[in-house]
């Protein structure tokens, strides 16, 4: 009974957090690295899943289970690598910068700027199936280019956004060396980033 | 003041103030001004600059967006 009572409190907390994300980000990020619960991730775990079991759907393109749950297992350990190499990098940089990180607050803090990242991913797969590319020169395909391109770029903002205030709450350190461990994990998340598109688990970096 | 509403504020200014002011030389002032835009409803300026930079890459390169966007489309 306690355990359900705190899933809620937990699922409460995650839908306030997910609110407080859009409306007041800086606040938030304070609140996530100061009370954050590591079960609020397994509702960012969900959400992922749902877009993983969605995208296995598409790329298999047929039912066939062993194929499905092939692809699935590799989206979650592609994703799930990328957050631990994420963080444990970030944790290490800012360590080295005079950082003072505790992994588990950084560990929420970081899955939190997940949030932008599945909403990408999730309604970039529903609009292959709702709109399938190629995009055409026609007026019609320029203008949904451009809105797609805003959405994108307007999401990618909210992320950017959410990684500074994960480096700025989390590791407690100021702009310029919160760009030197930007800059110093960069390469190995770049590396990362090569060695999934090379193995065919995310063409566009799942960070 | 009350005991309790006392150390409500107590707790919340040891919560704000806890990371030291971030402050960038001369560029502070810009630097302050840029982020207050940004810790409220930052929406109309993701937005905003996010129309201004789909309007740039169209300047820049023409029709060819449409050949990004279906690149970012098989992305996912």
């Amino acid at each position: 009974m306690e355990s359900v009572s705190l899933l809620v409190v937990d699922a409460i907390t995650f839908g306030r957090t997910v609110v407080g994300l859009l409306t007041r980000p800086y606040e938030t990020y304070r609140r996530i690295t100061k009370h954050g619960r590591l079960g609020e991730v397994l509702f960012i775990t969900i959400l992922a899943a749902a877009y993983f079991a969605l995208a296995s759907l598409i790329k298999v393109a047929a039912f066939r289970p062993f194929l499905l749950t092939e692809q699935f297992l590799l989206l979650i350990v592609g994703a799930a690598s990328g957050v631990l190499l994420s963080v444990g990098s970030l944790c290490v940089a800012g360590l080295l910068l005079g950082g003072s990180p505790a992994w588990n607050k950084l560990m929420i803090a970081w899955v939190y700027t997940l949030i932008p990242t599945t909403v990408w991913f999730l309604s970039t797969s529903m609009l292959y199936v709702v709109l399938p590319p190629p995009r055409t020169t026609s007026t019609a395909g320029i203008a949904f280019s451009l809105l797609f391109l805003v959405f994108s770029s307007a999401l990618l903002w909210w992320k950017i956004t959410l990684a500074y205030l994960t480096l700025r709450f989390a590791l407690k350190l100021d702009l310029v060396r919160n760009i030197v461990v930007a800059l110093a994990c960069a390469p190995i998340l770049a590396g990362w980033s090569i060695g999934m598109y090379k193995l065919g688990i995310f063409k566009v970096p799942f960070l | 003041m009350s005991d309790a509403t006392y150390q409500k504020f107590v707790k919340r200014w040891e919560e704000v103030t806890e990371l030291p002011p971030q402050t960038l030389g001369p560029l502070t002032g810009i630097y302050k001004q840029f982020a207050r835009r940004l810790k409220v409803m930052p929406w109309p300026w993701f937005i905003g600059v996010s129309f201004l930079v789909a309007v740039a890459f169209y300047i820049v390169f023409g029709s060819a967006i449409a050949t990004l966007v279906t690149i970012l489309q098989r992305g996912f």
